[in-house]
């Protein structure tokens, strides 16, 4: 099958891309950062509104390595556009490639750039002394559910690429989305402390979902840093359903609109 | 038919109205060099669009060794290699990580497929620039790149739109030597191209379209005797005399005076003039004009050449666009599309 080799080779493509453009790692790493390091300090008395003892920078984490995920994502889109108009989707069409392989390679590329950059958010986490409570395997699902956030959130971009044609359209779309998504969702702050029609939005709003598994893997309910391994299954399968959801919808919509455009 | 690119009654409306091929049929045969020709807006790339499968037809039929368009689509992506209007090239990679890409995308890997990029960075002239990323080539290097990457594979047809505008001399001297090259091994080459020298000397047959349709196809010879006529190409001094038109006066004249005219059509300078005999004709015409008061800037003669040819059909002279090395860089990211 030429589907997984062309994938791959796809994916190198956009690797290389990537490293050789640091500039677009530097914009989707910097807000992250910025939040993790200056804004948890500014908040920081959000804390103890949480829970006794409770770190605003720890509670915070989990919202922060999301939101990378959100931004990074959002360049899916404008990067297919910029091959639509380059031409060089046009040139690799006239190959054998495989054509579904074109689109997978560009999310497998977008899945593993919000992994690393997961990573290095955690590392920076760690020397600021926040580490998922529930050890390597709460790492590795925590970084797991980022990246698979990103594959659904990569959907949306490349599908407002693939429709509308222009960059400009997807960055100001995603631009307009991410801060009330993030804001009116459980990322940043504790949905006691919202008023009540948005404690509503906030618990519908699918950011909710996928934060709430990440910091159950953190900061194991309830609320407490030092409790020991817990694993709160309920809440990181419904993660998982809700992203999965959105990945099926945003990814068909793409695949869909992917192959009006290639035919 | 039996050729290696069967069209027949092929023609193209595009969403807008367009109707950019109206039904052109021609063939070509396995290991020809194939010149399609014709003034911007013809629908020469249109054409090669349908025939490499990157655009669907709306009516007609065209097929490429003996596979459908349509319904053999993947058949025939894996036996050509082709060349777009516009240089494209991944300007975040390297020349050769642009070229070993295409090869894996053809299904290529290992010794071989490294191999062959080595052998076609000597071919096109990148050897040295072969680890550079392609966005600090020039113009004309990233024109040679992209030909080359579409030659990775060792197609059996290329399709090539306009492979050397844009290059300098002589990189452009080095292109036609190297697909005369590739032709000799068995290559069957789809060319167009504004260089109508170049389609002289190596296009073993050639078709002109204008808006749309097929005005002629031939051997460069049998067009150039259709014509059966030496040119007269004259120049005027002034575009316009006594509130009128020299261009027609001067028709008017000619047409009134001269025996042995079979056509007359405007020119950027003024009028050619094919007739038999044309050297014999000059100082007549000289005379003659002379005594109309019709000021002439420039005449000469020549033996039909393919301009003629595609003057006589279309009414327009080819325009190339000639650039010096010092500005192709430029002018290729202003190119329309
Ligand atoms: N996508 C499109 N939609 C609508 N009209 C188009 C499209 N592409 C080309 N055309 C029109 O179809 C006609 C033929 O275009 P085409 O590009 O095939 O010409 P060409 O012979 O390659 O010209 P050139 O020498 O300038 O490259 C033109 O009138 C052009 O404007
Ligand atoms: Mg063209």
């Amino acid at each position: 099958m030429s589907f997984f080799s062309d994938s791959y080779h796809l994916f190198i493509r956009w690797m290389k891309k990537l490293v050789r453009n640091p500039i677009l790692v530097f914009f989707s790493l910097f807000q992250p950062i910025i939040f993790l390091v200056l804004f948890t300090q500014l908040f920081s008395k959000f804390g103890s509104l949480i829970g006794p003892g409770v770190s605003y920078t720890v509670f915070a984490t989990a919202g922060i390595v999301l939101q990378n995920a959100f931004s990074s994502a959002f360049q899916s889109g404008t990067s297919v556009v910029d091959d639509i108009k380059s031409g060089f989707l046009t040139k690799m069409l006239a190959t054998p490639v495989n054509r579904s392989a074109i689109l997978f390679g560009r999310i497998l590329s977008d899945m593993f750039r919000v992994a690393v950059q997961t990573i290095i958010i955690l590392a920076l986490a760690y020397v600021l002394g926040v580490y998922p409570q529930t050890g390597v395997l709460g790492y590795v699902l925590v970084i797991l559910t980022v990246g698979f956030s990103g594959l659904a959130w990569s959907g949306i971009s490349l599908a407002l690429g693939l429709k509308t044609k222009s960059g400009e359209t997807v960055f100001g779309i995603a631009g307009f989305l991410t801060f009330p998504l993030l804001f009116m969702s459980t990322a940043l702050v504790n949905p006691t402390s919202m008023p009540p029609w948005m404690q509503t939005v906030s618990s519908y709003n699918p950011i909710s979902f996928a934060v709430n598994a990440i910091r159950s893997l953190i900061m194991p309910p309830p609320h407490c840093i030092i409790c020991t391994n817990v694993f709160d299954w309920s809440t990181i399968l419904q993660a998982y359903g809700v992203i999965a959801l959105i990945g099926v919808v945003t990814l068909g919509a793409t695949l869909y609109l992917f192959r009006k455009v290639v035919s | 038919m039996t050729g290696i690119i069967d069209v027949s009654q092929l023609a193209k409306t595009y969403g807008d109205g367009t109707k950019a091929v109206k039904g052109i049929s021609f063939n070509v045969s396995e290991g020809e060099f194939f010149g399609f020709l014709g003034p911007n807006g013809a629908g020469k790339s249109t054409t090669i669009k349908i025939l490499t499968t990157l655009l669907r037809k709306t009516s007609g039929s065209a097929s490429v060794a003996g596979f459908d368009v349509d319904s053999d689509g993947a058949k025939i992506r894996k036996i050509i290699g082709v060349q777009n209007q516009d240089t494209v090239v991944d300007e975040d990679l390297t020349g050769r990580e642009n070229m070993t890409l295409q090869g894996e995308l053809q299904q290529m890997h290992g010794q071989a497929l490294n191999e062959r990029v080595d052998e076609l960075l000597k071919i096109v002239d990148l050897v040295d620039a072969a680890d550079k990323r392609a966005g600090f080539y020039s113009g004309g290097m990233k024109k040679r790149l992209d030909l080359a990457t579409t030659l990775v594979h060792d197609p059996k047809i290329l399709f090539l739109d306009e492979p050397t505008t844009g290059l300098d001399p002589q990189s452009r001297a080095a292109i036609w030597a190297y697909l005369k090259r590739l032709n000799e091994q068995g290559i069957t080459i789809f060319i167009t191209t504004q260089y109508l020298e170049e389609v002289d000397r190596l296009c073993r047959r050639l078709a002109i379209v204008d808006l749309g349709e097929i005005v002629a196809q031939g051997t460069p010879s049998e067009l150039k005797q259709e014509i059966g006529a030496d040119s007269i190409s004259l120049g005027f001094e002034n575009s316009t005399m006594n509130g009128g038109d020299t261009r027609s006066k001067a028709k008017e004249l000619l047409e009134k005076k001269f025996d042995g005219i079979s056509n007359i059509v405007n020119s950027d300078i003024g009028l050619t003039v094919y007739a038999k005999n044309g050297g014999f004709l000059v100082p007549e015409i000289v005379r003659a004009f002379d005594d109309a008061k019709i000021g002439l800037s420039s005449i000469g003669v020549s033996s039909p050449t393919l301009d003629d040819v595609f003057l006589k059909h279309t009414g327009k002279r080819i325009r190339v666009e000639e650039v010096s090395s010092a500005n192709y860089r430029g002018m290729f990211s202003r190119r329309r599309r």
